[in-house]
């Protein structure tokens, strides 16, 4: 199949999303971890297919005939989720083997714009208690990426997204912590969190 | 209650056990959604994300205070919740506000008026027998000929949504979303309540053309008198064998997505899934599934038993058929109003006897999914598709009306937050955005919040998300000096 991107033809096969990056087009993609399945959660690969403002990574480039990656309209939406995300807490500093470290620096950055977004102060909660890793609330943007590496890469189903809305928590067991949750540190949550929410402990193995 | 139906994972017991264990003990904790978890061997963790994703499900002991319902049409009628009562969201007995206590069985003579959907109820199943003695095609073809679309709100053409799910070839699951959690629609409780035969007839015949290895009914948690309805004259079904799975929800505005119920049903956390796939090519548990509404299957009834043309002469030529429009608010009669598509909102408030003080000031529409509109506009027909480029738009058939005594700025604010509170937090523009359009709107603090609106309707992965700005944008755009 072939496709328009930013008046470039190229052949996809994937989602637009594939598409758009094979083109060397740089899109945030926040959820979207290359060994795992679309989430659909972040909305930062908002792209214009067709003229409609879709999530690139939940749309089969076989659907579509022309995309856009960089038009006003869609830019404008773009950093407004992106400015949504950033004021849900703070990024913790980028650590060296972060595969998506530079992409979160640069979705904090991203412009404004019209809005006005404070930040968020009510996610502080850390949890420290298992020897390899700690998970930081304050950096989680629920992209859901290491719940998904749990539930259905590894099978293990340690954590959840608990509650709904603002009070959505990334959450192991019924509300007790990673230690005492069926975790086995195995670190696919740690490999798939784009923030650093979730981080190897120093002097432990990650 | 059944356990799951032979075929479907034990995982999908969890919704049922979830509000066998509530209603039991009147709350949930980590102790017992564990134990379910264990009974049903599913892990703990999936079982906790969905159980504390419910509306209905308390998680401390409550009090045993009187509840008061204090959604939106309540709101108009005054409720206030005394000292020692329990102040609730909208319990969806807009039709007797302010409404306290606990459910009742919804009363015939809210039906104020009736057409063929709301008609005494039926005694045989001619319909049914008429679909079985035309045989797949024709049937399909005589629900193509009527032009039957959707009546959950969307109004996707009944047809075209079935012929996808059988071109799969594949084991079809039937389902119907009778969750019905939207302020100021309470249809569905009275079809069920008061002409289930009706629907089990539409039921029995979309069974009859689909043959589905599963039939499962989502009912509204709280509807009881709904659900206990629907066992009772199941009892009688006119195609024998077939049982269907019923499944009280759990509650929650975001049910009324297709996607959130298939994974509600599933005893997963009730958020919507990516499309495509789409139901109709891999729904419950990957099977080709057509997700329709009660008044949907109901409507199926009257096609049967009338023929398509009979059909065809109510309503548009785009939307045949009636709609049961659900009135309240500050009008003298509400109720369900069985009427054609494309009766007019001033029509809808002269049937209901008027409004109560003065004159009718605002309507909304769609309910937190739609818009508030003025009189200036209550002369458009309800049809589907945009009433208004703001955001009203016919959605479920609620309309609520506000009249002299209403505050339009309060009722606004309780849409908004209505929407903030019901995000399921799966997408962040809903989920972030949604309580900061309602913060902007009561702190009168209005920069930026059209470029917030158009992130939360433009990137919102569902429905919910993409129509919350509605209620806002229509309000601003006809009361712009009530937010200022």
């Amino acid at each position: 199949m072939s496709l328009v991107i930013d008046g470039r033809e190229v052949s996809a096969a994937g989602s637009v999303l594939d598409a758009v990056l094979a083109a060397g087009i740089d899109l945030p993609h926040l959820c979207k971890d290359d060994h795992l399945p679309a989430i659909g959660a972040c909305r930062t690969c908002l792209v214009e297919a067709d003229g409609r403002v879709v999530a690139a990574c939940s749309v089969p480039a076989s659907t579509v005939r022309e995309v856009r990656t960089s038009t006003e309209r869609v830019e404008r939406i773009r950093n407004g989720v992106l400015a949504l995300t950033a004021g849900m807490g703070e990024a913790l500093p980028s650590r060296a083997a972060g595969p998506c470290g530079d992409e979160v620096a640069r979705a904090y950055a991203a412009p404004n714009g019209a809005l006005s977004i404070t930040v968020r102060h009510d996610r502080q909660a850390t949890d420290s208690s298992n020897s390899f890793f700690s998970f930081a609330e304050v950096a989680c943007i629920l992209c859901g990426r290491c719940v998904v590496a749990c539930q259905q890469l590894q099978h293990i189903s340690a954590i959840g997204l608990a509650g709904t809305g603002r009070a959505t928590r990334v959450t192991p067991g019924a509300a007790v912590t990673f230690r005492e949750s069926v975790c086995t540190s195995c670190g696919s949550c740690v490999a798939a969190c784009p923030t650093r929410a979730l981080s190897p402990t120093s002097g432990g193995v990650s | 209650m059944p356990d799951t139906p032979a075929l479907i994972p034990r995982r999908a017991a969890l919704l049922t056990r979830l509000h066998e264990v509530h209603a039991r003990d009147g709350f949930l904790d980590p102790q017992r959604v564990t134990a379910i978890a264990a009974g049903i061997r599913i892990p703990v963790a999936e079982a906790w994300e969905s159980a504390t994703s419910y509306r209905d499900f308390r998680f401390a002991p409550s009090s045993d205070g009187e509840r008061v319902c204090t959604g939106l049409s309540c709101q108009l009628a005054g409720a206030e919740p005394g000292p020692g009562e329990a102040a609730t969201g909208c319990q969806f007995r807009c039709y007797a506000a302010p409404a306290r206590g606990h459910d009742v069985p919804f009363p015939e003579e809210a039906i104020r008026i009736a057409g063929p959907l709301l008609a005494p109820d039926v005694r045989d199943w001619d319909g049914v027998e008429r679909a079985r003695s035309l045989g797949r095609d024709a049937a399909l073809a005589e629900i193509e000929a009527s032009g039957l679309r959707g009546r959950g709100g969307a109004y996707f053409p009944t047809a075209r949504k079935w012929a996808g799910a059988l071109e799969q070839g594949r084991p079809i699951a039937l389902v119907v979303n009778a969750e019905e959690g939207e302020p100021g629609v309470f249809k569905d409780r009275a079809m069920l309540c008061r002409r289930p035969r009706r629907f089990i007839e539409g039921l029995s015949i979309a069974a009859e053309v689909l043959k589905p290895h599963v039939v499962a009914i989502l009912v509204n948690g709280e509807a009881e008198a709904a659900r206990d309805s629907l066992e009772e004259a199941l009892r009688e079904s006119p195609i024998p064998g077939m049982e269907p799975w019923i499944v009280p929800g759990g509650g929650g505005y975001i049910l009324g997505e297709e996607t959130t119920l298939l994974n509600a049903l599933e005893g997963r956390k009730p958020v919507p899934r990516l499309r495509p796939p789409y139901p109709v090519e891999s729904g419950l548990f990957g099977m080709p599934t057509v997700v329709n509404n009660v008044e949907t299957f109901a409507n199926l009834s009257v096609i049967f038993r009338g023929g398509a043309a009979a059909f065809r002469a109510a309503g548009t030529g785009d939307c045949p058929g009636t709609k049961i429009f659900s009135l309240s608010g500050r009008v003298d009669r509400p109720g369900a109003y069985e009427l054609p598509i494309g009766t007019t909102i001033r029509q809808l408030i002269a049937a209901a006897g008027g409004p109560i003080s003065g004159a009718a000031v605002a309507a909304l529409t769609g309910g937190p999914s739609g818009g508030f509109l003025a009189p200036s506009e209550f002369d458009r027909p309800l049809v589907p598709g945009p009433l208004h480029p703001t955001g009203a738009m016919v959605g479920a058939g609620g309309v609520v009306v506000l009249d002299e005594s209403s505050d339009i700025r309060a009722a606004v604010l309780s849409i908004a937050r209505f929407n903030a509170e019901e995000s399921c937090g799966k997408c962040t523009p809903c989920r972030e955005g949604s309580p900061r359009m309602l913060e902007m709107l009561a702190n009168r603090d209005l920069d930026g919040l059209d470029a917030l609106m158009e992130v939360v309707g433009a990137a919102s992965l569902c429905g919910l998300g993409q129509m919350a700005p509605g209620p806002i944008r229509s309000a601003l755009h006809f009361w712009p000096e009530l937010f200022r």
